[in-house]
């Protein structure tokens, strides 16, 4: 973690300002990317808003497109500020030697947020599996619920965790040919178990017609699959941004923040992937 | 079923809490992060506050990223909520004036109930936390900001969009688009909040549930995101010579503060997002056979850290400002830390003493009461350190010291009936009775606001460089304080009577403590308008502060960082500007406050 406090000890006690590359330009503590940020993401609400009120605004498609055109706002802001904070200059940019290690901490404790964020629904589940007249609804397919398709699907999500192991070591020893690689057969294998997953829906809701209104374990199923599966989606995009800057050649031995943060948060999903499949899938009770 | 899948669900959260806590301590090697280690130890002087690095007007305010810009700017946002919450009990202790319904019906009456609590907990109570600790704690450790500024911009910009969805149904009643202001009271418990035919229909205001739980939770999105801020910020941004065993009291508790939000608003977004969905999508979350508990003790594991969320900042401050107006240190510091850490921890443990009255496993009930009566000790131990610290000291009641103490008469109090409810056979006689609305107004108002008041007075100076009028600030102390107890003893003397809470009429026995009760919340209101008058006419018109101490702190050696960073302001401000230093010159080095430093 001492590894930049070696740029001049004088210097250490000058004020660092937060935002001296950015957006107006010419001032250190002016940016508009969270304003931007903010509004798309609360226009995101806003469009669930519009669409809960379809009745009112005269038709669905208004929310929706509200909440399309937020993402889109959203993800600009997000853009700008990760271009600026951290992407561009980023061999000259200056750092304190605090920085890396805000940024772990920063993962850490949102991961602390995500286990809280899963545990509501555990807790519903378990609420009421444990409860005497746990029963699964008529449609569950019970048999597919270990079939092959989400044995295959978990080994893709398991290898992945391997893949993105053996990139994080590679960069370590400056092997970037090997890190490249790395990252992008894990990104190629987050996709592959969106898919599988996305076909599993497809078999449960229309050729076994079970789906997220099937009672307690319909609910379940589909609100703990569902958001684990976003939790995919945004790791995907993470390890995205991490392959593509790799792809332009940053990361280096000394220099691969993004890529240890990328990786806690890609194992954290993979292992809340596991602890559901045991929970949910094996142990429904079907047996 | 029910006793099987309550202790289920007690293990399951205890398991995550333990797991949590094993996770975190082999996650990383904490030792690293002593600032200590850094070895570079020189005290440098650092650059300061310059406006040229901020664009002017408007632009400034909406593009900042600045911790202090960020904090003025929660500050005016939870005061802005303080007076809606403000006006909307108003409304409803005056139409508690007479038994029957005379000003306001019951479903307006039920509405108003419902957005006062959210709007207190969520909009004022929260926010203003968060205006204190953004402006100060990079000032008190040494940082140049917070850890992820812009992160700290985006929090801050996703409350004004969730105050006004929260709000929406007072504007769509009027406007005729078929939705009312939510009747769930703040506890949104099912059925009532799931609606009795489905989604958009139900007679406890529609559309405008929905709405409310999408404000709620993009506000709880805003407060986790501030809380890992502050944890990040905490431990990695401190100056070298500020280590965890001279860290201040107002940071550890924003720490733990931190800590709690980490686990609590998570959570609650979850169950929020679940009944969002029960109501729109035909899931089932909590219409199940037992959803209902379900739902109740989702709420209250969030709900009761909640309540130590918005006190133990609080608390902070008041440790913090207490010892300055008292000439000495806070006494048994070391404790004070420990006791809040204390209370951090049993705070996930107590929260089924919300639902003593549910007919819940009785072995579970009784270790519930168990925990509870326990987090009374450290908050005893807070108590009787504050009042120590007060012994024999050379007390100067200014008007920050009077809402410190006022803090902590108030606190007694609340900490006193507290654990009277904890005990059950108490709780089944007083639960959902005015008893409980006394309980805890005197700590979310006699403590909470009265800590708010106290660090607003303390620290007005140093964000504004003005002095606020001290008279109009005791008349506000003695008026918030004596409006505060006339109000709120009538209500625990009204549920001992018997009085149910969350209605618009009563039986007429009830009509004369009633009638107090509301005299008591006008004294109340009068004294909130000087306090708002006096802030927006002593920011504009207030005399300059020219001296960096202006509560003399030197004298008794507590001029603290922040202050020094004042100091150093100042001196800079009259160095460059010509105007600033005739000021000087003409008051001749005189301390502004001379009234309050008697
Ligand atoms: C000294 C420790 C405390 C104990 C033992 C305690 C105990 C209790 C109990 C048992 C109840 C449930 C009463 C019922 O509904 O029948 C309750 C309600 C409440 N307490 Fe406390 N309390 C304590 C401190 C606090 C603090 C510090 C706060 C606020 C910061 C607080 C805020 C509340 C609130 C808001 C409610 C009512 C929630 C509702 O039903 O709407 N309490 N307390
Ligand atoms: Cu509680």
């Amino acid at each position: 973690m001492s590894l930049e406090t070696d740029d001049g000890h004088d210097d250490h006690h000058h004020h660092h300002l937060p935002a001296v590359e950015d957006w107006p330009r010419g001032f250190g503590e002016a940016s508009w990317w969270p304003f931007i940020t903010a509004v798309g993401g609360s226009g995101i609400y806003i469009g669930m808003a519009l669409w809960i009120l379809r009745d009112v605004v005269g038709s669905p498609l208004i929310g929706i497109g509200a909440a399309v055109a937020s993402i889109g706002l959203f993800l600009v802001g997000i853009y700008g500020w990760l271009y600026h904070a951290f992407i561009t200059k980023f061999w000259t940019r200056d750092i304190t030697a605090a920085g890396p290690v805000s940024l772990r901490w920063g993962m850490i404790t949102f991961l602390g947020t995500e286990i809280a964020t899963f545990g509501a629904i555990f807790a519903y589940y378990f609420y009421f599996r444990a409860g005497t007249d746990w029963a699964l609804p008529a449609a569950t397919p019970t048999e597919a619920l270990t079939g092959s398709l989400i044995i295959a699907n978990t080994m893709v999500l398991i290898a992945s965790s391997f893949t993105l192991h053996w990139a994080h070591h590679a960069i370590r020893h400056n092997d970037r040919k090997n890190f490249v690689r790395g990252m992008g057969l894990t990104v190629f294998l987050g996709l592959v178990f969106l898919g599988g997953q996305t076909l599993e829906y497809y078999q449960f809701i229309v050729t076994y017609g079970f789906n997220f209104t099937e009672g307690v374990y319909g609910s379940a199923f589909f609100g703990l699959t569902g958001l684990h599966g976003l939790h995919v989606a945004l790791g995907i995009v993470i390890l995205s941004i991490v392959f593509i800057r790799g792809l332009y050649g940053q990361y280096s031995a000394e220099r691969h923040l993004s890529v240890s943060t990328a990786s806690m948060y890609w194992h954290f999903v993979d292992i809340v992937w596991v602890f559901l499949v045991v929970v949910l899938y094996v142990g429904a009770g079907q047996i | 079923m029910e006793i099987n899948a309550q202790i289920a669900l007690t293990v399951f959260m205890g398991v995550l809490l333990v797991a949590v806590a094993a996770w975190l301590t082999r996650i990383e090697d904490w030792r690293s992060y002593s600032s200590t280690a850094g070895g570079v130890v020189s005290q440098g002087e650092r650059s300061e506050y310059i406006e040229q690095e901020k664009p002017a007007g408007l632009i400034r305010w909406l593009t900042t990223v600045d911790h202090k810009d960020i904090g003025i700017l929660y500050g005016i946002y939870g005061l802005t909520a303080f007076a809606v919450g403000g006006l909307m009990v108003v409304l409803m202790r005056v139409e508690l004036a007479t038994p029957s319904t005379t000003l306001v019906g019951p479903a307006l009456y039920n509405s108003l109930m419902t957005s006062h609590g959210i709007t207190m907990l969520f909009l004022f109570g929260t926010p203003i936390i968060a205006a204190f600790s953004n402006y100060l704690i990079p000032l008190i450790i040494g940082a140049d900001d917070m850890a992820f500024p812009r992160i700290n911009a985006i929090a801050f910009w996703l409350l004004p969009p969730s105050a006004l969805m929260i709000w929406a149904g007072f504007f769509a009643g009027p406007l005729g688009l078929g939705f009312e202001a939510p009747q769930t009271a703040w506890t949104l418990y099912t059925p009532l909040s799931t609606g009795s035919a489905g989604g958009s229909l139900d007679p406890a205001g529609g559309a405008g549930i929905d709405l409310m739980l999408l404000g709620l939770h993009l506000s709880g999105v805003a407060a986790t995101m501030g809380a890992i801020n502050f944890i990040a910020t905490i431990f990695t941004q401190r100056d070298e010579n500020v280590t965890w065993a001279n860290l201040d009291i107002f940071s550890w508790t924003i720490l733990t503060q931190s800590g709690l939000i980490l686990f609590a608003f998570p959570l609650l977004g979850s169950a929020l997002l679940m009944l969002l969905a029960d109501r729109n999508f035909g899931t089932s979350f909590f219409l199940a056979d037992g959803g209902n508990l379900l739902w109740q003790h989702l709420f209250w594991f969030f709900g009761h850290p909640e309540v130590y969320i918005l006190v133990l900042p609080m608390m902070g401050i008041v440790s913090y400002v207490l010892p300055r107006f008292a000439g000495r240190k806070l006494f048994g510091f070391k404790f004070v830390v420990y006791s809040t850490l204390a209370i951090g921890v049993l705070s996930f443990g107590v929260w089924a003493h919300h639902m003593f009255a549910t007919g819940m496993d009785p072995r579970l009930r009784a270790s519930f009461m168990a925990v509870s009566m326990a987090i009374a000790i450290p908050s005893a131990v807070k108590t009787f350190n504050w009042i120590t610290t007060l012994w024999n000291g050379r007390i100067r009641l200014t008007t920050p010291m009077l809402f410190c103490i006022g803090f902590v008469s108030n606190f007694i109090i609340g900490g006193v009936t507290g654990v009277f409810l904890a005990s059950i056979p108490v709780d089944l006689v007083l639960h959902d009775t005015y008893y409980v609305v006394g309980h805890f107004h005197y700590i979310v108002m006699g403590a909470i606001a009265f800590a708010g008041f106290a660090g607003i007075y303390y620290w007005f100076p140093l964000v504004t460089g003005r002095m606020y009028q001290a008279t109009l600030g005791k008349a506000h102390f003695w008026l918030s304080f004596i409006g505060t107890n006339i109000t709120f003893f009538a209500m625990i003397l009204l549920g001992y009577g018997g009085m149910p809470r969350r209605y618009a009429t009563y039986l007429p026995q009830f009509t004369s403590l009633n009638v107090i009760a509301t005299v008591g919340a006008m004294i109340l209101f009068v004294g909130q308008i000087i306090f708002v008058w006096n802030l927006v006419n002593s920011w504009y018109a207030g005399k300059r502060v020219e001296s960096g101490d202006p509560w003399d702190l030197k004298r008794d050696g507590v001029h603290t960082v922040e202050w020094q960073w004042f100091d150093r302001k100042i001196e800079t401000a009259i160095t460059d500007g010509g105007e600033e230093e005739q000021n000087a010159v003409t008051d001749g080095g005189e301390p502004i406050d001379k009234s309050e430093n008697n």
